[in-house]
């Protein structure tokens, strides 16, 4: 059984929530005091990740740090399908691990922009901000070519990926850091989307996209 | 100010979609019910003045995100309190509802309510291009299209046709506020499909640039 090491208003571990029910893989979570306890530097996390975030899994004696690198691992591992990391078609992890990079960007521009409004987090907020509408702009024009060309996904035509579960979550929780999304419309048709995933679930923030 | 503006294209608002724009300065909730009626609400929820734009469509219905109240496609008439779902909403609970008609290519939105959309010869239809969000107000923006994309511009103040290219070319400014403008533009007819992601690009990318020429100037 998986242990995940979580955070509930933490959109890194959100993502790895999302991937483990999608995928329908049974998990502990271990609720972690991330604020204002900062239990992520405490000295017994740090011997599970000595980078002190979150999220973290242990499955079955296999510790691995960084939601991207989770995602890889439990779609490699867990997903008979094979189309959220497709390991067998170079194109499409090319794509897709760009996309990786680009969520590690959004953690650190969206995401600390939220950590700064809500959290008190000492960062340089109108950077953090510039950057991740820089971002979101690359984000809507990909995603409106996406469409035009009959894609619903930031990988392909038909089936979601990893990349789209790693992006999601600090683009839809932009506003609590005080990020507009009501320039990028091609962004939020795409959110639907995901929305409307087998297996979705919601977080502090983010809203189902149908009636409940 | 009773006067249309292009808020968006009418593909990028598909059935039981809810988008999200403003318009000087009034949010507006934009969305297509199941049977396909669009509509331009002020974006608040008259119950507790939540953004409607958290909300979702339910067939004919918006359902507010805080406390589920719905309010009907058309009319924006409250239909249904969870807290009392034995009784009728009062009429005077109601959405404020803008005036919308679309052209067979992007949806037009007027703020004066008692505006009536215009009578109008069937338009065909065109070729939407991206819709770009400038942080530069409209005269910005007007100005270095008008400078960078061709000599001649004919038309209305911000919806201006350009016959320099190989198909007609039109602007339609939204002032989002005093300080941020969305432009939209179209080409008349429909781009042959071989070429429609080409010429799609290449529009977006001479868009782009006078986005960024318009904000480096404001």
């Amino acid at each position: 059984m998986i242990t995940l090491y979580d955070y509930e208003l933490s959109g890194n571990c959100y993502k790895v929530r999302l991937a483990l029910n999608i995928l329908k893989v049974p998990f502990t979570a271990r609720p972690m005091d991330f604020h204002p306890a900062r239990e992520h530097k405490s000295d017994w996390f740090l011997k599970l990740n000595p980078q002190g975030q979150l999220p973290v899994i242990d499955d079955d004696g296999l510790v691995l740090r960084d939601a991207q690198a989770i995602l890889v691992y439990l779609a490699s591992r867990y997903d008979a399908s094979g189309h959220w990391y497709p390991r067998h078609d170079a194109t499409a992890l090319g794509r897709i691990s760009q996309w990786l990079g680009f969520a590690q960007d959004l953690t650190a521009t969206a995401g600390a922009a939220r950590l700064h409004d809500t959290m008190f987090l000492d960062v340089d907020i109108g950077k953090c901000r510039a950057g991740a509408h820089a971002l979101l702009r690359i984000l809507d024009e990909h995603l409106w070519f996406a469409e035009q060309a009959g894609e619903k996904w930031l990988c392909g035509a038909d089936r979601p990926s990893i990349a789209d579960l790693a992006c999601f979550p600090y683009v839809m929780l932009s506003e609590e850091g005080g990020i507009s999304r009501l320039p990028y419309p091609a962004i939020r048709r795409w959110g639907d989307r995901v929305k409307q995933l087998p297996g979705f679930i919601p977080m502090p923030g983010i809203f189902p996209a149908a009636a409940t | 100010m009773n006067r249309w503006f292009a808020v968006s294209a009418c593909g990028e608002v598909p059935h039981g979609h809810v988008a999200h724009t403003q318009l000087l300065g009034q949010e507006l909730v934009l969305w297509r019910s199941a049977s396909g009626t669009l509509n331009a609400w002020e974006n608040r929820c008259p119950h507790r003045g939540v953004r409607l734009t958290l909300g979702t469509c339910v067939g004919e219905e918006l359902r507010c995100q805080y406390h589920a109240w719905r309010f009907a496609s058309a009319s924006g008439q409250c239909t249904h309190i969870p807290s009392h779902p034995n009784q009728k909403p009062a009429s005077t609970i109601r959405s404020q509802v803008f005036p919308v008609f679309e052209d067979g290519t992007f949806a037009w939105v007027n703020l004066t309510r008692a505006a009536v959309p215009p009578q109008q010869a069937a338009v065909g239809i065109d070729t939407a291009l991206r819709s770009l969000f400038a942080d530069a107000p409209v005269a910005a923006v007007r100005q270095v299209l008008l400078r960078g994309y061709a000599d001649q511009a004919v038309g209305l103040v911000d919806e201006f046709t350009l016959d320099a290219t190989e198909y007609a070319l039109r602007f339609m400014l939204q002032p989002v506020t005093a300080d941020q403008t969305i432009i939209h533009a179209r080409l008349q007819g429909e781009v042959a499909a071989a070429k429609r992601m080409t010429v799609l690009r290449h529009h977006n990318a001479l868009l782009s640039a006078a986005r960024d020429h318009a904000e480096a100037a404001s």
